[in-house]
């Protein structure tokens, strides 16, 4: 009993962290439910992929009913992650779990270099972002949050935005069929690799996602943040999927620890979305990045000690 | 079709806001389902003593076994069918939106929503083959 409470206050602690930070449960799951509690590396992926589609979900159905997702753009882009979602999670049976933890060290060096990059966030917002929801990468959605991680900054500039034109021609054009509102989406075929990719880091790892696709829309695609973030989100769930049913029938979902979990994570990113305007996140995030990199070493340590 | 939204002129109609409306509800109802699912099986767990982390073998995962374990209150049964639950969310998603596009004669993103189906079609076959 003690145990499922220290799971459940595990996960809420996760999803608590993960959403004031702008990132999803899996980042910070897989490596507490490996180094902190000792389980194998593939049933914390498996577990990890679960709690992300549960965030997912819950964030997905507030950002469509706030038209803040692009629906058909995630809908297109998400057939090539559950494509890679699929791979991905096949190879994760193949791979020896020392290269998946030298991945996941890598992974986790990879996200705090880019938090360290981005700029420190501004607690005196503009006005449209105090108004205007704020979305985080892979959690649910944050009113009026501004984080270091997901507001745009030099090294991931906000996309500039092209009136769409909806007239007989560019209704041929599936490109423009997946514009929204103010911006025209480019570099299609670009995306789908991108996604491809995102999708197999997905499966190997029991992450999001996240910090490959968003980069890829606005960087690549003309999306804005705001909806490529919330786009995103949505995406995980069928990316996870994929791969988490892969990990369902080959028996790897503990259901015993991924309830707790699970159910940590959701109260965890909940209660995150709802303080976050009340609490100052520069510190966390340097904390973050100090607990990133020093598991990122540890994660490493235990893949070339095998 | 096309509508305006914050003095935008865009291609989204209004049949596409529709369905967007039908996933959120969908979504939103369908992940507090299935926590309240995970939620019994914990409750379940703490009253029946199970140490998650001690236990030497996790139950395995049987579908057709799920309505017994429930009727039998047993935790593993709402384990399964929340967590089950969970992921036939984005699936259901998937479905809606098809169904919603076909309404809306957009054949190329009924098209997408099929071929999504069929590549988590094929990941649950290609687990089976692995099992098997």
């Amino acid at each position: 009993m003690i145990a499922g409470l220290v799971l459940l206050i595990g996960g809420a602690g996760v999803g608590l962290f993960g959403s004031l930070l702008g990132l999803g449960g899996g980042i910070l799951l897989v490596p507490l439910l490996t180094l902190g509690f000792g389980r194998p590396l593939r049933e914390a992926v498996a577990i990890s992929l679960v709690s992300v589609i549960v965030t997912s979900s819950a964030g997905a159905g507030v950002y469509l009913r706030r038209h803040v997702a692009n629906l058909r753009l995630g809908m297109t882009l998400e057939l090539f992650t559950a494509c890679g979602a699929l791979l991905g999670g096949l190879v994760a049976f193949a791979l020896p779990g020392p290269v998946l933890e030298g991945l996941f060290a890598l992974l986790l060096g990879y996200v705090a270099v880019s938090m360290l990059r981005r700029r420190e966030p501004a607690r005196a917002a503009a006005p449209t972002a105090q108004t205007e929801p704020a979305i985080d990468a892979d959690g649910p959605l944050v009113e009026g949050a501004r984080d270091g991680f997901t507001t745009p900054s030099p090294s991931l500039p906000a996309a500039p935005s092209e009136p769409a034109t909806p007239d007989a021609a560019t209704a041929l054009d599936f490109t423009a069929h997946l514009s929204g509102p103010g911006y025209r989406v480019t570099h299609l075929g670009l995306g789908t690799v991108g996604a491809v990719f995102a999708g197999i880091v997905s499966a190997l790892l029991g992450v999001g996602g996240g910090i490959v696709k968003v980069p890829l829309m606005t960087l690549a695609m003309n999306v804005p943040l705001k909806v490529a973030t919330a786009t995103s989100n949505m995406m995980i769930g069928i990316t996870a999927t994929s791969s988490a049913v892969i990990y369902l029938l080959r028996g790897e979902i503990n259901p015993y620890i991924a309830g707790p979990v699970a159910i940590g994570v959701f109260v965890g990113a909940s209660i995150g979305t709802r303080v976050i305007n009340r609490i100052d996140t520069r510190v966390l995030r340097w904390l973050f990045i100090a607990v990133l990199l020093l598991t990122a070493v540890q994660m490493a340590a235990k893949a070339v000690s095998r | 079709m096309s509508v305006t939204r914050r003095g935008v002129e865009t291609p989204v109609s209004d049949a596409a806001f529709a369905i967007e409306a039908t996933i959120a509800r969908l979504l939103v109802l369908g992940t507090y389902t299935a926590i309240g699912m995970v939620l019994l099986g914990v409750i379940g767990m703490a009253l029946t003593g199970v140490d998650p982390l001690g236990v030497a073998t996790a139950p395995s995962f049987d579908l057709g076994r799920i309505p017994a374990d429930i009727l039998a209150l047993r935790p593993e049964g709402f384990l399964w069918l929340g967590l089950v639950l969970v992921l036939a969310l984005p699936i259901g998603r998937v479905v809606v939106a098809g169904l919603g596009f076909l309404a809306a004669r957009d054949g190329r993103l009924a098209l997408v929503s099929l071929l999504v189906l069929l590549v988590v079609t094929g990941s649950i076959l290609a687990a089976m083959g692995l099992e098997g």
